[in-house]
């Protein structure tokens, strides 16, 4: 798979390189600044997902974002992760709403995690929506505050943060130690409660959660 | 004496105007002396020529005399600087050309009864309330320059401590938090590489271990970070950081922002921990629905207003040092003020000013 990571920071980009590299993905650019991410998105080779960091020069302040949403206006839905030092729910919903799906927003520190990471940049790339824990916790506890949320089990609230970080009915089953059909039966329920219509893929039914998340937080 | 350089001096009297240049003064007085001159001159001649009984050219002279006597003596006065001092001194310097005027028009128009005596207890009694006046009152410039060296003081020792709080906060943060993870870090990896041989599953359950260490410290430098500068502030600037906030808390939250340009970095920075401070307060006690937070700029002053539909009744001085006094004294070094409203029952309305020349 073909993949371009933009990272100002020598020490990460290369990190991110080989930590990608040794994961069977191609690199076929790593560069340190918004322009040079725009001329390789624009390169011959026709890449498969962008790893973004928010941070870049020249001001070091949300350059990767900003680069972000404008490489998806220019070619929708073209699959990026962003990554940052910190997460902001403005920014993700900024990039939400720069086209639907194949698109990701995570901590850094994420990337500690190899395979969850990994994971991560594949179903980017396969057209997911994939939110950092921090993001969706923040959206549950404010959703919880004000609306039918508090109506779920503890279970279901579980199940609702997985499915609204963007992960697969499997993940779920693998992270809550249960079986695929436990999970399927959590979340007819929670869309039945959330009165929430029935999703036919994986990738709708996230952002049928999210939207009604940001809409209750 | 012209009427327009009558007209200047009283006005700079009464406005505390910029007296004209010396060079323009000195040459307006010349003029004077020599038109004085001339006319006492040509007066005296006519007098001679018409016979020269009663020698009326001295009324000629009494007033080119009186008029620059009064100007000398009302621009030495309006030297003082404009207030209360100036105004005595202008009083005195017109009390002191009336008095010799009075007595020189009792002389020129043949002594008699000496009728100058009552003007001149007039007068006296007017000064001497004057002065008694001045007496009694503060000495106004003083008394202000003394209060904004009080508060300048109290502001810059209060800003000083909560520096100086903040730093010890920071230093404790790092040494408890992502310190100690990084040391734990260390040990975990060291003896992973001890086992690394021996106990392959040890030494892979150690470097897990240390893996979710990093993520720990990394979440205790992004809490130290946000709390000396908050990376949104300094992407978004200080409106996108609120709504950033309010997007983070679990209240509706309306913000109203109305600000032409972008305040000096450190007003912003206290104006947003303010308003931090102050929605988080919303979050935490208010029993809220809604809050809201407007912010403008009025006649040179930034002003933020956040308000709640909660229950009220919030205290600047619960707590100890935290909270809202040490958001007040935070905005103490910028000459900024926070007033609390919060009756029991609600709603609760905070506003804070903090003055920002634009």
């Amino acid at each position: 798979m073909r993949v371009v990571i933009a990272e100002d920071l020598a020490l990460l980009r290369d990190g991110l390189t080989r930590l990608l590299e040794a994961n069977g993905f191609e690199v076929v650019a790593a560069v340190g600044d918004p322009d040079a991410l725009a001329e390789a998105l624009d390169g011959p080779d026709r890449v498969e997902v962008a790893v973004v960091d928010v941070r870049m020069p020249p001001t070091f302040t949300n350059e990767g974002l900003t680069a972000a949403i404008a490489a998806r206006a220019k070619r929708p839905g073209l699959p990026i992760l962003v990554l940052s030092q910190y997460v902001e729910q403005l920014y993700a919903r900024e990039l939400m709403r720069s086209g639907e799906g194949a698109i990701g927003y995570l901590l850094k520190d994420r990337v500690t995690d190899v395979e969850l990471f990994v994971d991560a940049v594949r179903r980017v790339a396969a057209g997911a929506t994939v939110l950092d824990p921090q993001v969706v916790a923040a959206l549950m506890t404010n959703a919880h505050e004000r609306g039918p949320v508090g109506r779920l089990t503890p279970r279901e609230r579980e199940v609702l943060a997985l499915i609204a970080e963007g992960r697969s009915n499997a993940a779920i089953a693998t992270a809550l130690v249960v079986s695929e059909k436990a999970v399927g039966k959590h979340i007819n329920n929670i869309l039945t409660k959330l009165d929430l219509p029935p999703a036919a893929d994986d990738n709708r039914r996230v952002l049928a959660v999210l939207a009604y998340l940001q809409d209750e937080a | 004496m012209s009427p327009d350089a009558l007209r200047s001096l009283a006005l700079a009297a009464v406005s505390g105007e910029r007296r004209p240049t010396p060079v323009a003064w000195r040459r307006a007085l010349r003029t004077q002396l020599a038109a004085g001159a001339i006319a006492t001159i040509a007066s005296t001649v006519v007098w001679a020529a018409l016979g020269g009984n009663d020698f009326w050219p001295r009324w000629v002279l009494f007033g080119f005399a009186t008029a620059i006597a009064l100007q000398i003596a009302l621009r030495r006065a309006l030297r003082h600087p404009a207030g209360r001092r100036r105004r005595f001194a202008v009083h005195v310097a017109i009390f002191s050309i009336l008095m010799p005027v009075e007595i020189v028009v009792w002389l020129l128009s043949g002594l008699g009864f000496f009728w100058p005596v009552w003007p001149m207890l007039a007068f006296s009694l007017l000064l001497g309330a004057h002065g008694w006046l001045m007496s009694r009152l503060p000495p106004e410039r003083e008394q202000e320059l003394a209060e904004r060296v009080d508060t300048l003081t109290r502001s810059r020792s209060g800003a000083l401590d909560t520096q100086a709080a903040e730093l010890r906060r920071i230093e404790r943060d790092l040494h408890d938090g992502a310190q100690a993870r990084l040391v734990a870090m260390g040990m975990s990896l060291g003896l992973a590489e001890q086992l690394l041989r021996s106990d392959p599953d040890g030494a892979a359950e150690l470097i897990a271990e240390a893996r979710t260490a990093t993520v720990s410290a990394l979440d205790d430098l992004r809490a130290v970070v946000r709390n000396i500068h908050p990376p949104v502030l300094a992407d978004r600037g200080l409106v996108g950081a609120i709504e950033a906030l309010a997007l983070d808390l679990p209240v509706r939250i309306a913000v109203h922002a109305d600000l032409s340009e972008t305040p000096p970095a450190p007003v912003e920075s206290a104006l947003y921990f303010a308003v931090a401070e102050c929605l988080a307060n919303v979050a935490k006690h208010s029993r809220a629905t809604h809050a809201s937070v407007t912010l403008s700029r009025h006649d040179g002053q930034l002003r933020a207003i956040v308000s709640d539909d909660g229950v009220g009744g919030a205290a600047r001085d619960r707590g100890s040092g935290t909270g809202l006094r040490g958001v007040a004294s935070r905005l103490e070094a910028f000459d900024g003020t926070l007033e609390l409203d919060s009756p029991t029952g609600g709603p609760t309305t905070v506003t804070i000013r903090v003055p920002c020349a634009s």
